[in-house]
């Protein structure tokens, strides 16, 4: 396959979720990823989206944030890289819960923390980079 | 995201249809734990389903502890492969009964 990259631009809003669940179904279903494959890379970048979008600007009182979505199709590989400018955060230094706390009785659990495990856990491979003041989070999939 | 509530033999059954994520979970959080406020029993069917995320999950977690602290119990139905998968991971999965159909669920009770 040619090597193809596409860039998508989203406003920090909790609203472009739905919008970027159906863009990356189309992504799958075109190159012929499996249904399960899709579904989980669309839940790993909704769980990191999330993040930026509600604690990345949100929170942080920024009220314009916007953010991309680059996917690249390269031989053997779905890569979507996230890129946002909002407030520095490196999900593989986010300690994960461990086996013990997966296993806590869900009255006694913490509520929240394992968006990033889910994330981390969803896809092939998982980067993450801080480059030009800006986080880029990076989802690889392989696709055969 | 719809949701519908009835019950049946004095149990409550919780019909959501469409994706449970940031966006939709307060809503559906609201409703499901209002709906539920004086019921022990409950069963969520999440057949017409199609996303949960972890503010999915947090609503479930929301439920089980409100039913939970009344003895009474929460069934699953129509539960995908795709929302299996993400309760595995969580070790979610452990805690709640999940059976095929609401028919089934009812005769669990």
């Amino acid at each position: 396959m040619e090597a193809k990259k596409i860039t998508y631009s989203y406003v920090a809003s909790l609203d472009v979720l739905e919008s970027i669940r159906e863009m990356l179904t189309q992504a799958g279903n075109d190159i012929g990823l499996s249904k399960r494959k899709t579904y989980q890379l669309t839940l790993a970048i909704d769980e990191i989206a999330t993040n930026v979008i509600k604690y990345g600007y949100q929170e942080a009182g920024i009220s314009d944030g916007f953010f991309d979505l680059i996917i690249e199709f390269k031989e053997g590989e779905l890569i979507v890289s996230l890129e946002d400018t909002a407030t520095p955060f490196n999900p593989i230094e986010h300690s994960l819960p461990t086996e013990e706390d997966l296993n806590i009785p869900l009255e006694e659990r913490p509520i929240g923390g394992l968006g990033v495990m889910i994330a981390r856990q969803s896809v092939d491979e998982f980067k993450y980079e801080f480059v030009n003041n800006k986080n880029r989070n990076i989802f690889i999939v392989k696709t055969n | 995201m719809e949701i519908k509530i009835k019950t049946k033999n004095n149990i409550l059954i919780i019909t959501l249809k469409g994706s449970i994520d940031s966006k939709t979970a307060p809503e559906v959080q609201q409703k499901v734990l209002e709906s539920s406020v004086n019921s022990k029993n409950v069963i969520i069917d999440l057949t017409s389903v199609d996303f949960v995320s972890s503010a999915g999950l947090r609503v479930l977690l929301m439920l089980y502890r409100q039913i939970k602290v009344k003895n009474g119990k929460v069934v699953l139905v129509g539960v995908s492969e795709e929302i299996t998968d993400i309760m595995s991971m969580t070790g979610f999965i452990n805690f709640f009964e999940i059976i095929d159909t609401v028919e089934n669920a009812l005769n669990t009770y």
